[in-house]
Parts: C-alpha cells; structure tokens; sequence
C-alpha cells in the first residue's frame, strides 16, 4: 500500500506534535469502517499515544452509527467502556483525537472545529484524521491529520469572530489548521509482504491524468466549489452591507453631534444653560458587527476543495 | 272528538257527500270548545285540595312510569323524590281520605321494578355510571319509604288491580279506573277513552289534560308514551298524519278565541286540513255557496291566502293547493285574464317558496308544474296582448277586470324566468351526473330554451333593452357552450367563405342540434330536435347578433363581460381562433378580471380553457400551453372550472363555504374534460420544453417552462420499474423519454396510441385533422430536440438523411435548420452544394461549462470583496453615483493603475485578498495590453456561452 500522499511539510509552529504515526491496522480500520457505513458520514475515535514529538496512533474504534437517533445512547458511557474493553486485551487505550470521513475535502465545518476545539482544549495533542474514500476507490489513500493553530484555539476560546479580532489576531482561513505529516509505520513481517505482492502485481505507477472517471469527480468537485463561492460571496455581501450601515450609522451620528453643537452656540451666546451632553452610544446603538466564523470556513472549504481539485489535475 | 275526526279521515268518509262533511266539520270544533268549558269548570268547583293534590301525584306518578319504561334511573330517582314531596304535601288530604290505591300501587311497583333491575346484573353492568348509581340510590330510599307504608303495601298486595304492568293498554285503562275511583268528571271522559282506540285514548287523555299540566314536554312525552321509539319510527302511515293535523288543529284551538269574529272566511281556511279531504269538497269553504265569486272577491281570497306567505306556520304545499283551487274557480267563473295571470303569478311564486331553503333543489313534479305554469302564464300573456305586466304598476292601480281598458299587473315574468332557469341549474347540480335521472332532467332544458325563446319574443317590444339584455343574456346562458355540429359537415375549404355559408345554413332544414358540448363529448348521444325552433338560425349568427347587442346596449358591466366571455367560448368551442383570440385581446379582460365576482371568474377560467384548447387544434402550441397554463399549474382545475370540490388538505370547509360553492358549480353537461385538458395542456408543455431542455442543458439560468409537466416527468423517475404506459399522464411521459432522444416514432405512437384516442383526442369534433397536426409536431420538435443533443457528435449532417429520418420534406428539414440557426441554437451553416448542416463545433463539454459558471461566480465574488476593499481604504460606500463611478474606473485606464496598486498593498495585509486583488490586477494589466486571452474572464460573462464559441 502506497504511503500517505500528504505532503511533508514542516509545520514552522513549535508544536507538541510533530508527526503522527500511523500504524496500518488503523488505517485499514477506518478504511473498513466507511465502507460499512457508504456515503454517510463516518467518525470514530483515535487511541495511542504521545512519545516525544511523535504521536504514535495504534487502534481506533468507530462511533456507532445510529446514535444519534437513540436517545438513551450516551457517548461517553460508551467510549469509557470501549476504552476499557481495549484495556483489559492490552491495547492502548489514551485517547489522542479522532478520525472522519469527507468528500472533496468539504469537511471544515463549525461542528468540526467544535469538536476539535474541545478535543484538543482537553488532551493537548488530540489530532483529527480526515480520510477521503473517493480517492481510496481511485486507488489511492488519502489520510490527513489536522489540528487547530493556537491562534484558533486561542479565538475559538473566547468566541470572539468580530473583524477587529481576526484583524488583531492575524487570523486567516490559512491558519485554521495545522497539518501535521503522517507516517504510516507497519511491522517488518507486513513490509515484507508489501513488498512481496508489489513484485508479484502490475506496475502500482497510476497516471491520474489518464483516468476517464476524472471529469465527472471534477464535475461534482466544481459543482460544491460554486455552491460555495455562492455562498461565500452572500457572506461578503452581508459584510459590505454592515459596513455601509455602519458608515450611514455614523454619518447620522455626526450630524447629531453637529447640531448639537450648534445648538449649544447658539444657547450660550444667548446666555442660555447649554444643553447636556448625552451618551451617543445611546441614541445610536451601535451595530452588531456580523460574526466572521462563516466567511473563515468557507474559505477554509473553498481552499480545501482546491486542493482536493488540484489533486486530481 | 277527535276520534270521530279521525274517523272523518278514514277512507269511507271520502265517498261521503260534500253537505255532510261540512255540517260534520262545522260541529266539531263547537264541541271541542264545549269540552275545554267543561273542564274549566271542574277545575274551578270540584278540584279542592284532594283533586288538586292527587293530580299531582298522578302526573308525577305518570312521569314516574315513563322514566321506568326507558330505564332511566336518575330521572327515576328525581321523580321519586318529588313524589316523596307531594306525598307530604297531601298528607292532611290522605288523613282524612285514606291513602291513595293508586299511590300504594306506584310504590309497589316500584319496588319490584327496582329489584328486577338489581336482580338483572348484566343489565346493571351496562348501565351508565350515574344511572347505576342512581339505582342504588333508589333502591335503599324506597325499601327505606315503603317501610311506612308497610300496612297499606301489604292490604295491596293482598288484592292487587289485576294487570300487567308493562302491557300498555291495560295499565292505562287501568289508570282510568283508577282516576274513576276518586274523580267523577275524569270517569266520564275515561269511560269515553274505553270506547276508543287505546292509543288515541291516551292521546286525547294528553289532550284533555293539556291545560292542566305545566310542562309541554312531558305532556308530549305522554302522547308516545306508551312507546317512545313510535313517535321515531312511526313516520308514515296514517298515525303520524294524523298526530300531525290533530297538532295542527290544538294550534287552531288556541287560536281560535282571537279568530271569533273572522267570518266564513276564516274557517274555510281551516277546513282544508281536513284529512282527506278532497278539492272538490273544499271550493265551498273557499267562497260561501251563495256568495257571488266577482274579482274582487277572488283577489281578497288571492290577498288572504299570500298573507300567510311567508309565515312560520303556513303549510306550503297548502298555499300552492290553495292558489290552484282558486285559480280553478276563477276559470270556472270566466273572472278574465287579468285575474289569470294574477293568480298564475302568485301560484309560481308559492311554488318558488315550496322549498324551505334556496340551496335545495324543486322535487321534480313540482319543476314539472312550475314548467307547465310558466308555460301557460306564456301562453296566456302571448294571446292577449292586452295584459301589461309589470314591476313598477302599484297594487291600487291594478287593473283585473275591466275590458275596456287594458289589464295592468304587478310582476315581473322576466325575473320570474330567471329564477326558474336558476332552478333548472340546481336541479342538474342535485342530479348524479351519470344517472338516467339526469338525462331526464337535461331533457327539460329544451323546454326553458323554449319558454326563454317565448319570452324573449313576447318582450321583445316591450321593455327597455337593459332588460333585453337580461333575456338575451339567459338565451346565451344555454347556447354558447353548445357545440354546433353541422359547423364540421361544411368543408374546410369552404371555411374561409363564411358569410354565404351562413346565409345557406339559414335555409338549410331543421338539424339536429347537439345538447352537448363538443369538446367533452360526454352528452353527444343526448341529441334532440329543435322543432320549437321555428326558424333555424346558425347559432354562430344568433350568438354574434346576441351578443352585440348587449355590446352595443348594456349597460351594467356584468352582462356585457359575460357576453363577451360567452362570445368568446362560442368562438372557441366553433374553431374560429383568430375571431376568439381577437376579441379576448380587445376585451382586456385579463387585467380586470380578479376583481369580478366569482360565477364570472369562473366563466373566464371555462373561457380561457376553450381558448386554449382552440389554439391548440390550430397548432399555436405556445398560445395554447400560455392559455391553460393558470389554470393547470395550481393542480386545482377542477375547482377553478366549478366542475367539482376538491378535498381541502390543510383546513376544512365551514359548512356555508361548502354550500355556496357547491351552488357555483358547473352542471355536468357543461364541463370540460379535465382529461383532455390535461393532455393537452401536457402535450403542449412537453413539445415546448423537451427541445429548450436540450437546448439549455447546461445554462445555469434555465428555467422550467411547464411546472407540472417537470413534476410529472419527475414522478416517472422515481419510479424504480417503469412499466408500458397506462394512463394519459404516464403516456405523455413515456413519450417525452422517447422524444429527448429524438425519436418521434415511438413519441407518436405513445401520444397518438389507441388508449389516448379513446380517452382524449376523440373528444376532439376534428379528430383526424387535430391527429395529423400532432404528428407534424412531434417531428418538427424531435428534430429540434435531436439536433440540440446529438449535434456535438456530428461534424456534419445530411438533410436528405434528416429528411428521411424524420420523414419530413426536405424543405421544411432545411427551415427548421434555419430557423435554428439564425436563433443563434444552433452552432452551424448550411452547406448548399452537399445539401447538409456543417456544424461548428462550439458547444463546450460539461466541465467547460461548469468551468464557466464557476468563473462567472468568482468575478462576482471579488467584485464583492474588492467592494470591501474600498471601504478599507476609507472610501465610504457611498450613493449610486460614486457606484457607478468605480465601474467605470474599473473598465477604464489610468485611475485604474493607482487604485489597483493600493489593492496590492490592501491584498499583502491580508491573505484574503491577496489573491483576489492580485487576480484583478492582472486582469487589468492584461486588458490594458490590448485584450488578449486573459481579460477574457469579463467579456466572457458579459457574452455568455455563445461568445466563448463564436471567439474559438
């Protein structure tokens, strides 16, 4: 099996984690996992544990399918007794983050980031795999780990997405994750006998290019692309309507504060009490600056989405 | 008494002579007053204490026995406990007369039917919560009671009256006896009672006592009380009736003191609810026998009997008797026309009145006298020229019989006929359509085209043309949704030479004239003759003269709208499109009519229909999917054309909805085919919107043209297993699949198949010529569509071969093609010499076109963000003209360099803008430098796809 096509790229941020790795039985394991589960949303949880700069995952467990629409069923109960069941056969059982699956790459989304957020504010290294299974029928293996820049959990803790705050904080949607490389470390019998099935099958070389299905993945790849440029620029619209009722806003509030001026000139030449001045925040409530969460994630998802179309060029 | 009245009612008294019946009636109710007199008296004299206090036992004691008989325990326990109470109350009473037999008797049968009741254990199991409780009750206080009377209990029991208690007649002769035992006056009527029938014996004890007993109720409760489900079930047959008169008569009784003084008059009016009574033996009550019967003792007779009209208590069927009786004398005695028509007039209102309620329909023998009448009040009116009837003559200035002068009449026959056309209308809507019933009825229709021909004739020279124009109206009401047949027989050449046809059509001899409508067909086999007719007309003519008249004369709005409406559908339903659409043009009719009132909303809807469907038969498949296509998108057609209530998902109807739409509706030969109409309207949809479909496969900004037929194309698709088409829709559909790939064979025989031509295109009067233009549409636009699809995979193509394809002429292949061509749909020439289309190669692929949308979105999006940008660099976003400004820096040339190096700087603070600013800026630059491939992005946008291909 081929290894992770992630890119190697170092991360410049002094983080806990400077790579993961992988071992196959976990990569397999989520692989069988959204086979099961088709083209719905697959998520499980990550165990291993943290060595250094390394942060060694070596099992996982999916979360079961139907649990939402049980009411009785709680999460944490079962993730306890799981990770006491894998105790008792002596796996690892730390939990270090959490695994989904994604199409197109169109998994940045506010609950991920919820729950990433929460992982990682209680387990410091806590990671999440994104693993594509389109491009596992392609014949390729795309497995990704994230985790959220200081930055973001720094914002994200106090919630605050006014445009003064990203601007002070000098938060892109670039800088949403971080993503950490992947290693996938299998035992030497089963390096051995990849190996060996590499001798034994074709030529594993794929040219991507030569791939009729192409086109249509590009298709559906181009059709969310619209859907969120769509979007994205609603947002933008929203935002530059803000702005132009801000700026109504305080040109109203200007000439409040002129005539009132003048008002007082004119008061005081006549010998007259001037009047008070009152709180023009008051009489002008200020505008609610809309959030920019949204705009950051869609341009997280547009960036992803590119990516995930500049693969398959 | 009143047994020798029922007697009166029996059979044998009908053959009695008149004189006697008279003298018979005459005594009775003398007698009655005699008996009531009677009563008073004892009431006053004799009923001391004791009377007074044992007939209150005894009602309770009665009630008592009614409550025992339907089981009602807690009325039971009421009755108990009031009877307790008299009891004490007469105590002194029964001291010094000793206790009451009948008194003790009550108790004990109380008892025992108390102990039954608890004995019956399923019986208490079944029993209401309160009813059981009440037994229990019960049972405990009169054990407890009869204690105290155990004495006279026991001497009872020792000698019981020998009866049984449940058997009715016994136990009410019984009480006869009983009540003989203490009162005298009471054995007198009840000895009278013995001779009599058992249950009118109780009856006329109800009677008797009537003025006595405080509550009615209970009284009427007696009347059936020997069996309660008697007074439910005992409707016919003679018990009833005569429960029903001798109601009428205590009525009359009560009445009567006032009506002392009315003379002969007054009691002849009573006279005729005598039972049985025949006619002929009533006329003398009418008029005394040696009263002289003059006019104007018959019209005080005609105001007496419509005084009552109206009234709470008057018997209808009574009235119109009446009205009939007097109307007969008044003919006997050769009283005049003037008369005649008085009473005829009365006597048709009296019938209009017969129903309680205007929502409900005539019975039919009444429609059949009102007919008759309607006719001979005609019929009179049309032989005597001399008789002026009119709404506006007073009552005083009424002229009936003086023959110098002419007669004048108050009334109006033309609202008289238009409320007998209104009934026609409730009639048919009360019928089932799919009834002989129906037919019947539909038959008479003939009959009030001819009373409305008469009358159109008879007023014709009288009154003023506003009410002319309500006659022309109701004769155009029954004409304009008649198909005229005989318009098909004239040859289609001959068509366009319609005037001398029309003159010869006149002349032609009587033909059959179709009931039915045409397109419907549903009534085609109900055809009659017009032989009423005298003159043939062409209806097409009579309708046009008709109708402009009113044009030309009304002078209320709403006649003229459905005159026009009505012309309209004439023009429709007769083929003549131009002439239709015309004049819907002209009348601008679509603007206003949401605000007429509902009955015309509705005949425009029918018009509209029509309209389409004659634009459809002439091919204009645009007009006809335009015209039906308000009404068939809602899915709501059949309550928009009155033609039946649709189930209301969401709230119910109240109940006056309901009825005031029910009386909208539309009589069932007037419908229109919902079917057909569906099918045409889907046809039309689908040779519209399968080609745009393929010629727009890939534009972001498509639009559906037809909703419903999308919505239909979808529910096929959801279909895991399609089958072979069954009904018209799954036709349409099936043929709709076959013409997106072109082949308008297998698309022919779908919509064209056997099934469709029985359930829809055989409805059409010109089958054959309707059939014949589908198919050349169906070839034209599966061309269009194939070409649409298919001409990416071509470099060129042969018009012989397309010819031969689609089995069209050459000529008209090479017209479609260009036509397409010069539209810009198609991206090709014609190569003359080869005979082919030489196609271009432009389209571009799927992904070129999503590429393209993509692009033209994110242009949107920076021109957002570079909005943004602006307000960044402080310049405020300000009013519509600063706007407009920035577009043309954007497109113009030097200010453009210094804002865009900004936006560079503005992109480097932050990397959201980066890209785009810089994007933008490149574009500039490579627009600057004299248009080459880059700044192809906005003209892009600007021209579309077709731009993108004409460039390459």
């Amino acid at each position: 099996m081929a290894s992770g096509r992630g890119s190697r790229r170092t991360t410049e941020s002094e983080a806990t984690v400077q790579y993961v790795q992988l071992d196959g039985l976990v990569v397999l394991n989520i692989i069988k996992h959204c086979e099961e589960v088709g083209s719905e949303l697959s998520q499980g949880v990550l165990l291993g544990l943290l060595i250094g700069n390394c942060l060694e995952i070596t099992n996982c467990f999916p979360f079961p399918r139907n649990a939402l629409d049980d009411p009785d069923f709680d999460e944490m109960q079962y993730q306890m007794e799981m990770m006491r069941h894998l105790r008792y056969v002596n796996i690892d059982h730390l939990h270090v983050g959490w695994y989904q699956s994604t199409f197109f790459g169109g998994f940045v989304s506010k609950a991920l980031m919820d729950s990433q957020f929460q992982y990682q504010h209680s387990l410091d290294e806590s990671v999440v795999l994104i693993y594509d299974p389109l491009k596992t029928t392609q014949g390729y293996l795309s497995v990704k780990a994230y985790r959220l820049t200081p930055q973001t959990m720094a914002i994200y803790e106090t919630m605050d997405f006014s445009p003064e705050n990203i601007k002070q904080t000098k938060m892109a949607f670039s800088k949403i994750f971080d993503e950490v490389p992947v290693v996938i470390k299998n035992s030497h019998l089963v390096n051995a006998l990849c190996l060996e099935i590499e001798e034994i099958g074709p030529p594993t070389e794929k040219y991507s290019f030569l791939d009729l299905a192409t086109s249509s993945v590009l298709e559906k790849n181009i059709k969310l692309l619209m859907d969120t440029v769509d979007e994205l620029s609603q947002d933008s619209n929203k935002f530059h309507n803000h702005y132009r009722q801000v700026a109504k806003q305080n040109q109203a509030k200007q000439q409040y504060v002129q005539k009132r001026h003048q008002e007082n000139a004119a008061r005081t030449a006549k010998g007259e009490v001037a009047l008070p001045e009152e709180d023009i925040n008051k009489l002008f409530k200020p505008l609610l600056p809309p959030s920019r969460l949204d705009n950051l994630l869609l341009s997280g998802t547009n960036c992803f989405y590119l990516a995930c179309f500049l693969a398959w060029l | 008494m009143a047994s020798r009245f029922f007697g009166a009612g029996s059979s044998s008294s009908e053959v009695e002579s008149s004189s006697d019946e008279e003298e018979q009636v005459q005594k009775a109710p003398g007698r009655t007053f005699q008996f009531s007199d009677e009563e008073e008296d004892t009431k006053r004299i004799v009923r001391s204490a004791k009377d007074k206090r044992f007939d209150e036992l005894e009602t309770i004691i009665k009630q008592l026995r009614n409550h025992k008989k339907i089981k009602d325990m807690s009325k039971i326990l009421e009755s108990f406990d009031e009877l307790t109470r008299a009891m004490k109350k007469a105590n002194n009473v029964v001291e010094k007369e000793g206790m009451p037999r009948f008194y003790v008797r009550c108790l004990v049968e109380l008892e025992t039917f108390i102990n039954e009741c608890w004995a019956d254990k399923d019986g208490r199991k079944s029993m209401s919560k309160n009813n059981s409780k009440s037994l229990s009750t019960m049972r405990q206080k009169v054990r407890k009671y009869n204690k105290d009377f155990e004495k006279d209990i026991t001497t009872y029991m020792e000698s019981p009256d020998a009866d049984v208690p449940d058997e009715v007649e016994g136990s009410e002769s019984e009480e006869s006896a009983d009540e003989a035992s203490f009162s005298k006056d009471v054995t007198a009527k009840a000895s009278d009672f013995q001779k009599a029938e058992a249950e009118e014996s109780s009856d006329d004890d109800f009677w008797g006592s009537s003025d006595e007993s405080s509550s009615s109720s209970s009284t009427d409760d007696e009347a059936y009380g020997e069996n309660l489900a008697a007074k439910f079930l005992k409707k016919t047959g003679p018990g009833t009736e005569k429960r029903e008169k001798r109601k009428r008569e205590k009525k009359e009784l009560k009445v009567r003191p006032e009506e002392e003084e009315v003379e002969n008059d007054g009691q002849g009016e009573w006279t005729v609810v005598t039972p049985g009574a025949g006619m002929v033996r009533e006329r003398p009550k009418m008029f005394t026998k040696d009263q002289e019967i003059t006019v104007e003792a018959v019209n005080k007779k005609l105001h007496e009997i419509l005084a009552a009209r109206g009234k709470k208590g008057t018997d209808r069927s009574e009235q119109i008797e009446l009205l009939t009786e007097l109307m007969k004398i008044s003919t006997a005695h050769n009283l005049g026309n003037g008369m005649l028509v008085k009473i005829l007039f009365s006597l048709i209102m009296s019938v209009y009145d017969y129903n309680p309620t205007v929502s409900l329909c005539m019975k039919p023998e009444m429609w059949q006298k009102l007919l008759d009448l309607v006719q001979d009040l005609l019929q009179i009116l049309e032989g005597n020229p001399a008789i002026v009837i009119n709404e506006k003559v007073m009552e005083e200035l009424e002229n009936l019989e003086s023959t110098t002068e002419e007669f004048r009449v108050r009334g109006c026959v033309l609202s008289m006929i238009e409320r007998l056309d209104e009934e026609f209308t409730k009639m048919l809507q009360a019928c089932d359509a799919h009834s002989t019933e129906y037919i019947d009825r539909l038959k008479d229709e003939k009959m009030v085209c001819c009373i409305i021909e008469k009358l159109y004739r008879y007023l014709e020279s009288r009154v003023t043309s506003a009410d002319l124009c309500r006659v022309y109206m109701l004769r155009i009401n029954h004409m304009y949704y008649k198909f005229d047949y005989t318009t098909i027989a004239r040859p289609a050449d001959e068509k366009a030479a319609e005037k001398p046809l029309e003159k010869e059509a006149e002349e032609k001899p009587p033909e059959k004239e179709a009931e039915a409508e045409g397109s419907s067909g549903e009534e085609t086999k109900i055809t009659e003759d017009t032989q009423q007719v005298e003159v043939v007309v062409d209806p097409s003519v009579l309708m046009d003269e008709l109708c402009k008249y009113i044009y030309a004369k009304d002078i209320t709005d709403r006649i003229r709208t459905r005159a026009i409406l009505c012309h309209i559908y004439h023009h429709a339903l007769h083929n003549r499109w131009f002439e239709a659409r015309d004049l819907m043009m002209m009348s601008h009719l679509q603007d206003t009519i949401q605000h007429s009132d509902i009955p015309i909303q509705i005949l425009y809807n029918r018009t509209m229909v029509q309209l389409g469907l004659c634009a459809f038969r002439h091919a204009s498949i645009q007009d006809a999917h335009n015209c039906l296509l308000d009404i068939q998108s809602g899915g709501r057609a059949k309550e928009l054309l009155a033609q039946g209530l649709l189930m209301q998902r969401q709230q119910e109807r109240r109940p006056e909805q309901e009825k005031l739409e029910k009386q909208r509706q539309m009589p069932f030969h007037m419908h229109i085919n919902l079917e057909l109409l569906e099918c045409v309207y889907l046809v039309s949809a689908m040779l519209l919107e399968i080609p745009y479909m393929a010629a727009h496969e890939f534009d972001p900004r498509r639009r559906m043209i037809s909703k419903s037929f999308h919505h239909q194309l979808k529910i096929a698709e959801r279909q895991t297993l399609t089958g072979p088409p069954e009904s018209m829709r799954e036709h349409v559909v099936a043929a709709s699949k076959a013409m997106k790939v072109g082949d308008w064979q297998q698309c022919t025989e779908y919509i064209l198949s056997d099934k469709m031509n029985v359930k829809v295109w055989n409805l059409f009067p010109e089958t054959d010529r309707v059939r014949e233009m589908i198919r050349q549409r169906i070839q034209e636009e599966s061309l269009r569509t194939y070409l649409f699809t298919y001409s990416s995979v071509y470099d060129s193509l042969s018009l012989v071969t397309l010819a031969e394809q689609f089995r069209m002429e050459r000529g008209l292949v090479h017209s479609v093609i260009s036509k397409m061509i010069i539209n810009e749909e198609l991206m090709a020439s014609m190569d003359e010499p080869s005979q082919s289309v030489v196609m271009h190669r432009t389209e571009p692929s799927r992904l070129q076109s999503l590429a393209l949308q993509l692009s033209e979105k994110i242009s949107i999006l920076v021109e957002n963000n570079e909005k943004l940008l602006e307000i960044k660099q402080g310049i405020l976003p300000g009013t519509q003209r600063r706007d407009g400004g920035y577009q043309q820096r954007g497109y113009g040339g030097d200010k453009w360099a210094d804002g865009g190096q900004r936006n560079y700087q503005g992109g480097n603070r932050r990397g959201g803008h980066q890209q785009s600013g810089g994007y933008r800026n490149r574009n500039q630059q490579d627009g600057g430098g004299g248009g080459g491939g880059g700044g192809g992005y906005q003209r892009r946008n600007q021209d579309g796809g077709q731009g993108y291909g004409r460039r390459n």
